[in-house]
């Protein structure tokens, strides 16, 4: 009854195929972008299409609004949608396309008009109702699919990788205006990408997929900070994931040597995952010091505002980034860096 | 250079007939000279005249329209069905199916016709109804094409969904998205369709009765008389073709025009 958009244990399987999706349960509350992101071919357009109707799962059950509506048709959702290549109706204009579901439910012309530039305004759109779809922009044929999936007030917005055919600026844009839109109407929504900025800019939580499993659910912070595990940690933002052993109550040994951190309270000898943020990570001036290690360089990337270099440390590949221009010959870690996460 | 020459004497060999029909129609007597002599129009008005070249006109035009319509209500579905079946092999004998009357001769189709509908228990070789069938297995392959090709460069399937998504019921759907969205393809599969049915000859020659004989069936007994008579009366089927191409681009898109209007 939690939320206006509910999965419950839901599990789908495509017929002759292991993919699908597995003991999923996920809650969308009122006014929430929920982002769920993960590689290609981890389900999340399954569901996707499971919240929308156009599959039905195997075992559990879909509410929206607390209603179940698990064997309910597309139609009788009311679910605003946005689809990867917008699925604008070529053949009407862009006022047309923003009133066809207020014509489809028999409103009357003049009042579906209406309707149809005030949320061609709330888009940015106003005074576009009389062209065609093929005459706009990629951007803004983003918006005319954003107001037609809202003109009809859904009861939530679900939005299948709504920026992936934009080019770099435009989606940058978007992204923001996307935010903008959802927050003004106050709707809940989920947004399937596979773009970790994207994800990160974007949500009030995000929900990590792989293989048709759920494997975390937070806010973007907090998914950052405390990944479940080393496959979050690489997916969302870059990480050094590095195998070790614990050594002490605050000593882990790895591949280039001990690594203080801070006291964890793991038992001695158990296999652990460390993670390092390249960030996080310090140019030191001399190998004097704790935690401090001999690094060679094999990539130097500068970016601007970063560097972003590739070290071997007696071997093992670490990755830092910093603000520092000059040579990088000795790293810092700084106890309070290092992580733990599951051996997997 | 030589392409050139290439592509103009083969446009010379292309127009050659048909600018030599043109100019027999109007020529008062044409033996054994390079071109006729003396200018006329008294073969147009024959050939208007014969009452067996109106009847065959006026045949041609209604097996032509009733080729179209018949196409458009067994066409449109099926083009639907073979565009949305998910299942391979459901996809594939349609396909094929679809697909045989192109590979197979008119000639085949006809003597099957003449074998299956000469006999006592289905006594209808000679109906204008049985030419029409024919007509119908010939032409559908190329309305199919088009028509298939068309859902599957607009994405239909998506469209639909996204019909769907914003509330449309299924007659909805086909009224505001599907037959709209596709009225192009219609238009010009119903065109090709006009164009074959005008001209076809095998087997209208086979199957059609003495009193519907197609145009083209008749211009043949044309060319054992006068040169002149002959040549007008191809001018004229050049002509019907046309018009019959016309009209199926008049009628389907009056029908997507009134579909997209409707509420």
């Amino acid at each position: 009854m939690s939320g206006a958009v509910a999965l419950e244990d839901v599990s789908f399987r495509y017929p002759g195929g292991s993919a699908g999706i597995f003991d999923l349960s996920l809650a969308i509350a009122p006014g929430e972008l929920v982002v769920c992101i993960g590689p290609s071919g981890c389900g999340k357009t399954t569901l996707l299409k499971l919240i929308a109707g156009f599959l039905r799962p195997d075992r559990g059950t879909v509410r929206i609004a607390g209603d179940d509506v698990t064997s309910a048709s597309v139609r009788s959702r009311e679910l605003g949608i946005v689809f990867q290549a917008y699925a604008l109706f070529p053949h009407m204009t862009v006022r047309e396309n923003v009133a066809y579901p207020l014509r489809v439910r028999g409103i009357e012309p003049p009042a579906r008009r209406a309707r149809a530039e005030e949320t061609l305004e709330m888009v940015g759109l106003a005074g576009l109702g009389d062209r065609l779809p093929a005459e706009l922009s990629g951007g803004q044929q983003q918006r005319v699919a954003l107001a037609r999936a809202l003109s009809f007030r859904p009861r939530a917005l679900l939005l299948d990788e709504p920026l992936s055919a934009l080019d770099a600026a435009t989606r940058v844009a978007m992204r923001d205006e996307v935010r903008r839109i959802q927050r003004s109407q106050n709707i809940a929504a989920l947004l399937i990408t596979h773009d970790q900025d994207e994800a990160l800019s974007l949500a009030d939580r995000i929900a990590v997929l792989r293989e048709g499993r759920l494997v975390q659910a937070a806010p973007p912070h907090a998914i950052y900070d405390r990944p479940a595990d080393g496959f979050v940690a690489g997916f969302l933002g870059r990480a050094n994931l590095i195998p070790g052993e614990v050594s002490g109550a605050d000593l882990v040994e790895t591949p280039f040597g001990a690594l203080a951190t801070t006291s964890h309270g793991r038992p001695r000898g158990s296999r652990v995952l460390v993670l390092i943020r390249p960030e996080r990570l310090e140019v030191a001036p001399s190998p004097d010091g704790p935690n401090t290690f001999a690094v060679e360089v094999t990539r130097d990337r500068f970016l601007g505002a970063t560097r972003q270099i590739d070290l071997a440390c007696r071997g093992t590949p670490l990755r830092i980034e910093t603000l520092s221009r000059g040579d990088v010959r000795y790293v810092r870690v700084p106890p309070e860096a290092v992580q733990f996460l599951a051996a997997t | 250079m030589l392409p050139r020459c290439v592509t103009a004497a083969y446009l010379a060999y292309l127009a050659a007939p048909i600018v030599l029909l043109f100019v027999g129609s109007l020529g008062e007597l044409w033996l054994n000279t390079l071109l006729p002599t003396g200018v006329t129009s008294r073969w147009y008005l024959e050939v208007a005249a014969d009452p067996s070249f109106r009847r065959a006109f006026s045949s041609s035009l209604a097996v032509a329209v009733a080729t179209g319509a018949a196409c458009l209500v067994i066409g449109l579905p099926l083009a639907y069905a073979v565009f949305r079946t998910q299942h391979p092999t459901l996809r594939s004998v349609a396909r094929a199916l679809y697909l045989l009357p192109v590979a197979l001769p008119a000639l085949v189709l006809a003597f099957g016709f003449l074998l299956v509908f000469s006999s006592d228990t289905l006594p209808w070789l000679g109906s204008i109804w049985l030419l029409i069938a024919g007509h119908t297995v010939l032409c559908l392959p190329y309305f199919l094409q088009a028509v298939v090709a068309d859902m599957q460069r607009l994405g239909l399937a998506t469209l639909e969904d996204a019909a769907e998504s914003l509330g449309g019921r299924p007659l909805q759907r086909f009224l505001h998205i599907v037959l709209p969205a596709l009225r192009h393809s219609i238009l010009s599969g119903l065109i090709v369709v006009a164009a074959l049915s005008i001209g076809e000859f095998q087997l209208s020659n086979l199957v059609a009765g003495f009193l519907n004989r197609t145009y083209p069936v008749v211009l043949l007994q044309a060319f054992y008389g006068a040169t002149g008579f002959a040549c007008a009366a191809t001018v004229i089927l050049l002509a019907l073709a046309l018009a019959a191409a016309m009209l199926g681009a008049w009628s389907a898109g009056g029908a997507a025009a009134l579909a997209f209007h409707k509420r």
